[in-house]
């Protein structure tokens, strides 16, 4: 049965609402409020995991997400569990359950503990240099580092939790609910401003909230008193927004942010059921406040890292807080006041300090002479040289300071322990503020890096401790002013504040600590979940590594998921004190986003499963997905991609689409094209400038295929044009190249040809479209709409009529797309279905059939007609393509034109589109597939790639097409497709395998 | 006469917000900069297009919403508008304004489905997915948006005390619909 240490009852804990949970299978409680770190604490677990290099024993180090060492892996549900949660911000919830990470059996007993003992070959680099040689043995290598590398498990079934996003526009956004947050937040709500203050915590306050100390008073109050009385007058401003449990993960340039709400994690599993876990806040600030605080660093001594050693500051707030002492034999290391805050924090709670040992030689500070009343033990001017114990301290070793602070002298005293607080001062939280692109500067006073007041990025500001102001009084009346002129106040309720605080009078800052052994037998931690330590650091620079990023990466000081909040700033003090540098000539490593860890699914947001990707879907898509039919995508939109019947295949159901679309009548779902309304007096001027063919003399009522150019003369789109007034006409463009068209038509009309009155709209889901080809298309066409003239002479190839079905207006265009006689009838979207219906019906005698995109592709392969995108690919003109018919040699100027008779354009051995046949008629090429001359010739040469290929039941054969160098001299000559397992000869053909002479579209 | 069908035909209740499709309405793309443009829509309509910004301009039976400095979107307020009547008024615009070479005229009744959204918590609702700044267009009646919600592109007029119609792309109506529903459980 473990311990209990939970001391007494506080406010912050609701001590009735017991919690239960298991850590390590093993069943214990807490209370409401707890994180899992506390919760473990007060049953006296100090063992929690495992480092990741030497598997040494790793207990609770903090309180917040600095953690480097307590981070476990949540449930072993596989869509559940998740890796690397700090014990320290999870709150604890009604079955919860953690596990150790990085142990194998236990963490109790852990076989990768051996490599501990192996440490002094396993030194930085270790790697880098043993895996290289021999270079055969590498996949060898490979497969333990693999079993040995990352930490925890990831989960093996897709995430069952919700996730969303918010954007959110403020005017103030402030980050740290602390007192200077607190105090920002206030003064800008109460200025009217449109405010959010966002804090990683259950409660508003920061460590002021359980600063119950005399000598902090605000106002003659108790600084928390005080707070509190803030706090509740915050929460009633109405312009305010405050959000808790957030936090910010990134801070882009011009103040946008990403913010992680955790909405359900403190709630018991079933509490969660249907709620969003996590959302994702997206804010736009006009200003933002960063107020995000400091967190203490740890020391540097031999063994720091046995379990039990504590952040001083970590301790008072187990302690104040959540009414937890971290042990019953508890001594303090430190070289500041901090500390000295815990001991009368641990006093007062019954917890007397045994010793604390402080490395500055004298301290006259209030706290200092508070401590000396307590009767609490200092020893000044020593410093801890080692510890003892393994999974938890049990002692620790102190000797005198040499005056320089680089040795020790005297006698080694040894004291019992289960509980050792650290504390070496405090660093400025300024992640978030470089991340925008702000500069830091480095005060040498306190050997701290605060952001530099003249290279701060516009509309934002640093305040409190994250601005290096670590005193009370400094911190409010500091954090007033800066507000009263970032936000143009005129005067605050602030600025009369009366403010006790102790003054810390003596800074000594020593970043390794001196032991009475050689370096090489010491473990002084630097980064606690890397386990790197100084002697790495020391070992990079004996090796050349000058730059802190190098030194970084070769020790990976500070590549951990704690992104070595606590180690950073120690290494380059190590750094700097081993070249002989000042800190700020070394500058930091940079900080990069997130600033705490997100999970995938707060990224990810509701875009999952249905929401991952849109659909676009036309008219008549019920109609399809009623009848059988399997979905091509084509850009968003779902196509038809074929109508499967009877059981049959792919093959089987194009081949059936193929044929009856040729001998009686086919009908295809064509709403997807792309259309633009093009209007205005200058449209035909337009189009001869868009197209490469001419377009001033084509009739009202007539229709006109035409082909786009890229500026560098290469085909774009293509489409077919219809006139439909004097100055008024319809582009179709390609499916997938719409938006891009119109944007690109857009744009030029705008910038390059301003000159021209034209207008574009675009119109492609205004209209639905529906192809009938086939030798019947004509009678269903007919008995659909009997008053309409289809005669050749009345409605000629290439012409449309303006016609009425049922009372409702439609367009009927007779152009072609397979080389059959076909009609396309545009009507408004939504008599789009029912129009579709009556087609079905009218046809139903001619056994007309439903077709999809692959029948399309057949269809109009067998006539030769190109599909732009798939026989394109941006690197052919229309002559590569043998359409120099579509160029319009008289025009004066069309987009591309001039790229059309450049040196390279006009070569005789560009890649061309031409026809393949194969020796054996059923073997169908795979599209993509290379073409080559010879095998025998090395290196081969690759003359092109088939582009389209299809089996024909109307041709009863293999047909593809191609792009070859050379292609238009080349008839007849035979290649070789160059397979996995056989060599296919083809014979290069002319592109048009079917009715060479148009004869069907009259038919 | 033809059946109608437009995409969503629905009607979607939750806590403080509603969320319905609004069909048929006759929308009209109007395109056009000289001054005898605009002239002739205020005679034909009796509303001039606005020239502001993101604004629009209505009466009883229509609404003139702003798209570009050349650009307006004319919507009707009466959903059972014939479609005779609808005819109608597009002819005598395209008549006057497209015929006589002032601007373009285009019916684009069936390019948009409208979808009304009303209640207090619309603009949490398309904040989940629209980085728009909606604190300055939901205090102005008649302001208009064109932005991108759940990345796809809409057209947004506040029609005042949390009443906003939403235009979106009628291919893109069935996943908007979706969204907007599946979003309305977790505001």
């Amino acid at each position: 049965m473990s311990k209990n240490l939970r001391i007494n009852k506080n406010k912050f804990i609701d001590q009735t609402a017991r919690i239960s949970f298991k850590f390590n299978n093993k069943k214990l409680y807490g209370y409401k409020g707890d994180t899992l770190a506390s919760a473990l604490l007060a049953n006296d677990i100090h063992l929690v995991g495992r480092s990741f290099k030497y598997h040494r024993p790793r207990g609770i180090m903090t309180c917040g997400s600095e953690e480097p060492n307590a981070i476990v892996q949540i449930s072993n549900d596989p869509s559940f569990t998740e890796p690397n949660v700090r014990a320290t911000e999870i709150e604890l919830y009604e079955g919860l359950e953690a596990f150790s990470q990085n142990c194998w059996p236990s963490v109790n007993f852990d076989l990768g503990g051996i490599n501990n003992f192996l440490s002094p070959i396993l030194p930085a680099g270790f790697y880098y240099k043993t895996f290289m040689w021999p270079a055969s043995f590498w996949e060898k290598y490979e497969f333990f580092i693999r079993h040995s590398a990352g930490l925890g498990k990831s989960p093996t079934k897709p995430d069952q939790d919700l996730y969303d996003h918010q954007y959110a526009h403020c005017d103030v956004l402030v980050i740290g609910g602390g007192i200077s947050g607190i105090l920002s937040a206030r003064l800008s709500a109460e200025k009217g401003l449109n405010t959010i203050l966002i804090d990683d915590k259950k409660d508003l306050g920061g460590s002021t909230l359980y600063e119950n100390n005399d000598i902090f008073k605000i106002d003659n109050e108790n600084s928390n008193i005080w707070l509190k009385k803030q706090i509740e007058d915050l929460k009633k401003i109405r312009n305010l927004t405050i959000k808790n449990r957030t936090s910010v993960a990134a801070f882009h340039g011009y103040n946008y942010l990403l913010a992680r709400e955790n909405l359900t994690d403190h709630l018991s599993i079933h509490e969660r059921k249907n709620k969003i876990r996590q959302r994702l806040w997206k804010i736009r600030a006009k200003k933002v406040v960063i107020a995000t605080g400091a967190i203490e660093r740890p020391l540097i001594f031999d063994n720091n890292d046995r379990p039990g050693t504590i952040l001083s500051s970590s301790i008072k707030k187990y302690i104040d807080y959540y009414g937890v002492k971290t042990g019953e034999n508890i001594s303090l290391f430190t070289n500041n006041d901090s500390a000295y805050e815990t001991a009368i924090s641990l006093d007062k709670s019954g917890v007397k300090v045994k010793v604390i040992i402080d490395i500055r030689e004298n301290s006259n500070s209030v706290l200092s002479k508070q401590i000396e009343k307590m009767g609490i033990k200092i020893l000044r001017g020593y410093t801890v040289i080692n510890t003892g114990g393994y999974k938890r301290i049990k002692s620790f070793d102190v000797k005198k300071l040499s005056n320089d602070g680089g040795s020790v002298v005297g006698e080694k005293i040894t004291y019992k322990c289960d509980c050792l607080g650290v504390s070496g001062g405090w660093t400025p939280m300024v992640h978030l503020f470089t991340q925008s692109g702000g500069k830091l500067k480095f005060r040498n006073s306190d050997n701290v890096f605060i952001p530099d007041e003249n290279k701060i990025p516009s509309e934002q500001i640093s305040v409190g401790s994250s601005n290096g102001d670590f005193e009370l009084d400094n911190v409010v009346n500091n954090t007033v002013k800066s507000i009263k002129v970032f936000l143009g106040l005129d005067k605050t309720n602030y600025e009369q504040l009366k403010i006790e605080c102790s003054k810390e009078k003596q800074k000594r800052n020593i970043w390794l600590l001196p032991s009475d052994k050689p370096m090489f037998k010491t473990k002084p931690f630097l980064d606690f979940q890397n386990d790197s330590t100084a002697k790495d650091v020391k070992l990079a620079l004996r090796e050349g590594f000058k730059s802190i990023e190098h030194v970084k990466r070769y020790t990976t000081t500070g590549m951990g998921t704690d992104q070595g909040k606590l180690s950073n700033m120690h290494a380059l003090g190590i750094i700097a004190d081993s070249t002989g540098t000042n800190m700020g000539e070394l500058g930091t490593t940079t900080f990069r986003p997130p600033y705490t860890p997100l999970t995938f699914g707060a990224i990810v947001g509701r875009n999952v499963g249905e929401f991952f990707d849109h659909t676009r879907r036309t008219a008549i898509h019920n109609w399809h997905v009623e009848n059988k039919a399997e979905f091509e995508n084509v850009g968003q939109w779902k196509r038809p991609w074929y109508f499967l019947k009877n059981g049959e295949n792919m093959h089987q159901a194009v081949q059936r689409e193929s044929k009856a679309a040729r001998e009686s009548a086919g009908i295809l779902d064509a709403s997807t094209l792309g259309k633009i309304d093009i209007q205005g007096i200058d449209a035909s001027e337009f189009l001869n400038r868009v197209y490469t063919n001419a377009w001033s003399k084509l009739a009202i009522g007539k229709c006109r295929y035409g082909l786009m150019l890229n500026e560098d003369g290469m085909v774009y789109d293509d489409g077919v044009t219809t006139r439909l007034g004097e100055n008024h006409y319809i582009m179709t463009t390609t499916t997938g190249g719409a938006a891009s068209v119109l944007s690109k038509l857009e744009d030029y009309l705008q910038t390059e040809w301003p000159e021209l009155n034209v207008y574009l709209t675009s119109v492609t889901d205004q209209y639905s479209t529906m192809s009938i080809c086939g030798p019947n298309s004509k009678k269903i066409i007919k008995k659909l709409i009997p008053a309409l003239d289809l005669s050749d002479e009345n409605f000629p190839h290439m012409s449309f009529k303006n016609s009425i079905i049922d009372n409702v207006n439609c367009r009927i265009m007779r152009i072609s797309f397979t080389g059959e006689l076909s009609y396309e009838i545009n009507v408004q979207s939504n008599f789009a279905l029912n129009v579709w219906e009556k087609c079905m019906e009218a046809g139903k005698e001619f056994n007309i059939t439903p077709y999809g995109t692959e029948t399309m592709h057949l269809l109009r392969a067998e006539k030769g007609f190109i599909i732009t995108g798939q026989d394109t690919d941006g690197t052919l003109t229309p002559s590569d393509l043998q359409m120099d018919w579509i160029i319009g040699k008289k025009k004066y100027d069309f987009i591309g034109k001039r790229s059309l008779y450049r040196s390279d354009t006009i070569r005789d051995d560009r890649k061309q589109l031409v026809g393949l046949l194969t020796d054996d008629p059923k073997e169908v090429l795979e599209e993509g597939s290379q073409l080559i001359e010879s095998l025998e010739k090395k290196p081969i040469e690759m003359l092109g790639h088939v582009t389209s290929s299809y089996f024909s039941p109307n041709l009863n054969k293999s047909i593809a097409l191609a792009i070859v160098k050379n292609g238009k001299k080349l008839k007849g000559k035979r290649l070789i497709v160059p397979m996995e397992n056989e060599n296919i000869n083809v014979t290069i053909t002319d592109a048009v395998f079917y009715d060479k002479d148009n004869e069907r579209l009259n038919a | 006469m033809l059946n109608f069908n437009s995409p969503i035909k629905s009607e979607k209740n939750y806590d403080d917000l509603k969320i319905i499709e609004i069909e048929p309405t006759i929308k009209i793309n109007l395109r056009g900069n000289k001054r005898q443009f605009s002239t002739k829509i205020g005679k034909i309509l009796s509303i001039l297009p606005p020239n502001e910004a993101n604004t629009s301009s209505g009466n009883e039976k229509f609404n003139l919403l702003w798209l570009s400095p050349d650009e307006w979107l004319i919507y009707s307020n009466d959903k059972n508008i014939s479609l005779e009547d609808q005819l109608n008024l597009e002819e005598s615009l395209f008549n006057e304004i497209s015929k006589l070479n002032q601007g373009a005229v285009t019916n684009v009744s069936d390019h948009w489905i409208m979808i009304n959204l009303k209640g207090n918590k619309i603009y949490d609702l398309l904040s989940k997915s629209c980085p728009y700044n909606f604190n300055d267009f939901k205090k102005k009646n008649g302001s208009v948006a064109q932005t991108i919600v759940n990345h796809i592109d809409t057209i947004l007029h506040n029609k005042g005390d949390n009443n906003i119609n939403i235009f979106v792309r009628r291919s893109f109506s069935e996943d908007f619909w979706r969204w907007l529903n599946d979003s309305a459980k977790y505001v």
